[in-house]
């Protein structure tokens, strides 16, 4: 059995309380369609695709009601069969409302025919494998939704010899990937080695914490026999799913300020988007629903398999409803997750969960003045001086913060959790990096 | 004996030195135009950057080069100008001096909130997350980001809305360009009645969000002798060409989101 491999620094929040994962991790995923969805256009990185249905259309199972536009685009499929009753913006998480398509569920669950299945992944085209990722609206499930093809664009120079499939969820709370990997842990595997067959990769590392035991068990099992294919344990730590943090603990490799996991010869894909690949390449089913775990104060906690484009009111609804008066309510865990201003948020293709905390819990904390302890140092997974680069922050000193490597920061919040001065670090970070971007994108324009 | 010789030795380097350095500076001198120095003396000196050159020094040696307009310097007003055009043997055209006015009157009392914020205090940061705390998509978030920026403090904060000095403020534009919410308007100075809302939504959303927000009714426009208001884009505008400060559209704007004239000395 090979050792567990890990990263430096990183913390381990709710350590206390099995990561905050035990009212879920042993629930079943139960299959949930709403009475209605709406589909937002934007769900992944890279524009928003445009709608191509109207109100009063009748759409089917999987047919496409969202062109993709430019290189980052991708189609965006019905996830109902029904009647479309409404186009046009919805708020979302982010800064701006977002298009969207509000379809009325008829129940029939009628498919429509987009994709040419193209069968077992060991003997199919290899060709028309990443086609096929693009046409199925498969973009990372894991939380960034950056488009799964663009990953498969190896430049000419580069190349890669290792996929790692990411099954860490270092996450608290969620257990949606867990819930993956135990029952459908062949569709995973399946997904992998079309994913190794597209691009001729010839090893494949399943990476999994080792919080989740049964996980590693179902998924070697499933490996067996598979060209290529190992499971790899990971230690239990925040960020272990992190992109850059797994491909250092997997391989050993860095990747450096500024490149891509490519440069370092290594794609990461999350379970669900290896799962989703399956489903694309075996059935020729494109991406309309996903695993997603409703956890916190909710009567209920689940593991629902909810459409795109579900509303979370809906989804709590499902799981019994809200059991106290809810304080915030979050897309993702505690750690990344994103704040909702209301439970009338529609699920995106990342979303992998919502957690409902009371109003105790989201309750705000004061900023107090450094104590230099260097706990954020220490936690760090980048190797950055959190302490130092929030004084450059505050003094809004934009060349300071980018000689110090702001830029390499990648928002993962350990070090607002270990401080004990509850400093407002990650945000300061994210907000001189928006900056940056920003003055970078205004000069680039003059 | 020892002494005597080391005071020489000094004295002699010393002249030498001396000398030399003298030759180097008659050698090597650089002209500087002296007009650099008495533009630099009519700046504001705030090294506030609206110009756009970095700092009073690069935007006095950019107006003797001829690369920057002799009128670039808005916090330093008229006789700034008058100052430099003289420097420079050029006659200022005399423009409205600007100021920087809130088009927003959505303080904590009067527009509804989305959601409380408490993450770090960033106008920018709070309008990333859901659209901002504020129901209202055009509203001021009152979070302080322009009062950084100001370099005249003439910026601060009430109930969550910004309130600017007119006094203070110079004109130079360093807020109107942080405002992720494009809240902060130049307006000319003298130009005291206008608009403090520019919600664009139809009259029942605006008013169910905001008790201050403009719905649009027109009264203003009837009331206008002078034909100075148009109703557009589902708020109202005040041309200040034809606006003679009557005050009569605010008397009678069921929302209060006309101002009324100031009364200048």
């Amino acid at each position: 059995m090979p050792d567990k491999k890990t990263f430096r620094g990183g913390v381990h929040p709710l350590h206390r309380s099995h990561e905050g994962k035990a009212p879920t991790r042993d629930k079943p995923v139960r299959e949930y369609a709403a009475d209605t969805v709406t589909i937002l256009m934007g769900m992944h990185l890279g524009a928003p695709s445009t709608p191509c249905v109207k109100k009063g259309d009748l759409v089917k199972m999987g047919q496409v009601i969202g062109e993709p536009v430019g290189f980052l685009g991708l189609p965006v499929h019905a996830s109902v069969s029904g009647e479309v009753v409404d186009v046009g913006p919805v708020q979302t998480v982010g800064a701006v409302p977002g298009m969207a398509v509000t379809i009325k569920n008829d129940f029939a669950d009628e498919w429509v025919d987009t994709l040419e299945p193209l069968g077992n992944v060991e003997k199919c085209d290899k060709d028309k494998i990443v086609p096929a990722i693009k046409n199925a609206g498969i973009c990372g499930m894991g939380g960034a939704s950056f488009p799964t093809h663009v990953k498969f664009a190896v430049k000419e120079g580069q190349y890669c010899d290792t996929i790692i499939l990411n099954g860490a969820e270092c996450e608290t709370h969620l257990t949606a990937d867990h819930r993956l990997m135990l029952e459908h842990s062949v569709r995973i595997v399946d997904g992998l080695r079309a994913a190794m067959r597209a691009l001729d990769v010839k090893k494949g590392v399943i990476a999994i914490e080792d919080n989740k035991p049964d996980a590693i068990e179902a998924m070697r099992k499933a490996a067996e026999g598979r060209l290529g294919v190992e499971v790899q344990p990971l230690r239990t730590k925040y960020p272990q799913g992190g992109e850059k943090q797994l491909i250092h603990a997997v391989t050993g490799r860095q990747v450096p300020t500024k490149k891509l996991p490519l440069d370092v010869h290594v794609i990461v894909l999350n379970v669900g988007t290896a799962a989703a690949i399956a489903d694309a390449v075996i059935d020729g089913k494109p991406l309309i629903s996903r695993i997603t775990t409703v956890t916190g104060h909710v009567k209920q906690p689940s593991n629902l398999r909810i459409r795109i484009g579900t509303m979370i009111a809906d989804v709590v609804g499902e799981c019994g409803g809200y059991s106290l008066e809810p304080g915030k309510i979050c897309v993702g865990g505690a750690m990344t997750g994103l704040p909702c201003p209301s439970d009338l948020i529609p699920l995106t293709k990342a979303n992998n969960g919502v957690v409902v905390y009371s109003e105790a819990e989201a309750a705000a904390t004061e900023e107090t003045p450094c104590i230099r302890c260097g706990r954020c140092v220490e936690v760090c997974p980048i190797g950055l001086n959190p302490y130092k680069l929030k004084y450059l922050c505050d003094a809004d000193d934009l060349k300071g913060a980018e000689e110090n490597n702001v830029m390499d920061c990648v928002v993962c919040g350990s070090c607002s959790y270990i401080c004990p001065a509850r400093r407002f670090l990650t945000p300061s970070f994210k907000n001189t990096k928006d900056k940056i971007t920003l003055e970078a994108k205004k000069r680039k324009g003059q | 004996m020892g002494i005597a010789i080391a005071t020489v030795l000094m004295a002699a380097l010393g002249l030498i030195f001396g000398g030399l350095l003298t030759m180097a500076e008659k050698k090597f001198h650089v002209e500087i135009d002296p007009r650099i120095e008495q533009v630099r003396s009519y700046c504001a000196g705030a090294n506030c950057g609206a110009c756009g050159y970095p700092g009073c020094d690069g935007f006095a040696e950019a107006v003797v080069k001829g690369e920057a307009p002799v009128d670039g310097c808005k916090p330093g007003g008229l006789s700034c100008l008058k100052g430099i055009a003289e420097v420079m043997g050029t006659t200022a055209s005399e423009t409205e001096p600007l100021v920087a006015r809130v088009i927003c009157q959505g303080s904590r009392a009067v527009a509804k909130e989305r959601y409380e914020y408490n993450g770090i205090p960033s106008c920018r940061v709070a309008a990333g997350i859901a659209g901002g705390p504020k129901l209202c998509r055009f509203a001021c978030l009152g979070l302080g980001d322009c009062m950084a920026k100001c370099k005249f403090g003439a910026i601060h904060m009430e109930d969550n809305l910004c309130v600017i000095d007119p006094n203070k403020c110079t004109g130079c534009g360093a807020c109107v360009e942080e405002c992720p919410r494009d809240v902060i308007k130049l307006l000319p100075r003298s130009k005291t009645v206008y608009v403090q809302c520019r919600n664009s939504d139809v009259a029942r959303v605006a008013r169910d969000i905001c008790m201050t927000a403009c719905i649009a009714c027109g009264r203003c426009k009837k009331t206008c002798q002078h034909d100075a208001i148009v109703v557009e884009g589902g708020f109202a505008h005040i041309d200040a060409e034809k606006c003679v400060h009557c005050g009569e559209c605010a008397a009678v704007c069921p929302c209060n989101c006309i101002t009324i004239p100031e009364v200048t000395a």
